[in-house]
């Protein structure tokens, strides 16, 4: 069983490294240059994909939190741990390549627009997750707490994903209602690819890294019989 | 526009981001494997006697 599941995210960590390396490709020799932006645009299609991980990965946390809540089941809280260290990984992205294709596109690097606005909070609250576990003196009152604000985190992303509707900022929206072809097709196949290959990296490493949390947790126990014997 | 420095560096920041997670994951697993592998056997050490 244990060797069967090794094998298989070795599997879909060998398939996401040649699915990145397809996806480089794509979006550096397939797809054509953008007119209007040239060569910074090509930050688009490994930009969003990492903002699509982040959103999954918050609803992965939410599911994984609410079961935690509801069952107390360890195995819920590594998921729970893994969603919330990834989502801010993928969420850290976003906000380093946004500014860094911003500074072209719009002359600054950063401005309090509602979309840039509400993923900065929501890279705070999932950070605030992490610290909450950090700090907390019990393992079990730690997970609590960081399943209740995960949960926080989560009602974060419908506002994320809507600012640029409700409060008409910069921040350039590409898909949506009445976009129609909103890309060249190679532009789209590349996109496309680019979605594919994150989100096969993104199960990788949610696997590896609630392994490695259900790990640590066995050998925190074993340290406790090793110090009651 | 010539804006390749921008497009370098926000290629550069994902990956390197990404490689060091990656890298951090595995010091961590294999950390914790030896851990566990030391903490079994002094159970096992303390079971026998």
């Amino acid at each position: 069983m244990e060797t069967s599941r090794s094998m298989s995210l070795w599997v879909v960590l060998g398939a996401a490294i040649a699915l990145i390396f397809a996806a480089i490709y794509m979006a550096f020799l397939y797809a054509p240059t953008e007119a209007m932006m040239g060569p910074v645009q090509r930050i688009f299609y490994f930009h969003v994909p990492s903002a699509m991980v982040a959103y999954l990965s918050v609803f992965v946390l939410l599911g994984s939190s609410m079961a935690y809540l509801w069952t107390r089941r360890r195995g819920f809280d590594y998921v729970a741990v893994a969603a919330t260290e990834l989502a801010l990984l993928f969420c850290t992205v976003v906000l380093i390549t946004g500014p860094i294709w911003a500074k072209p596109a719009w002359g600054v690097w950063w401005t309090w627009e509602a979309r840039l606005t509400t993923t900065l909070v929501l890279w705070l609250i999932l950070a605030a997750c992490l610290m909450v576990r950090g700090y907390a003196t019990e393992r079990d009152a730690g997970a609590r707490m960081a399943a209740v604000l995960g949960i926080v985190a989560a009602l974060d992303v419908p506002i994320n994903y809507l600012a640029v509707h409700w409060w008409r900022g910069q921040h350039p929206q590409v898909f949506g209602p009445g976009k129609k072809d909103p890309l060249a097709p190679e532009m789209m196949h590349a996109f496309l690819l680019c979605m594919v290959a994150f989100f096969t990296l993104y199960l990788a490493l949610l696997f590896l890294r609630s392994r490695l949390a259900a790990a640590e947790d066995r050998a925190q126990s074993l340290m406790d019989r090793v110090r009651d014997s | 526009m010539n804006n390749y420095v921008y497009l370098f560096w926000g290629y550069n920041v994902i990956w390197a981001l990404i490689a060091l997670y990656v890298v951090f994951l595995a010091v961590r697993l294999s950390r914790v494997g030896r851990r566990l592998d030391r903490l079994e056997s002094s159970l096992r050490d303390s079971d026998d006697d």
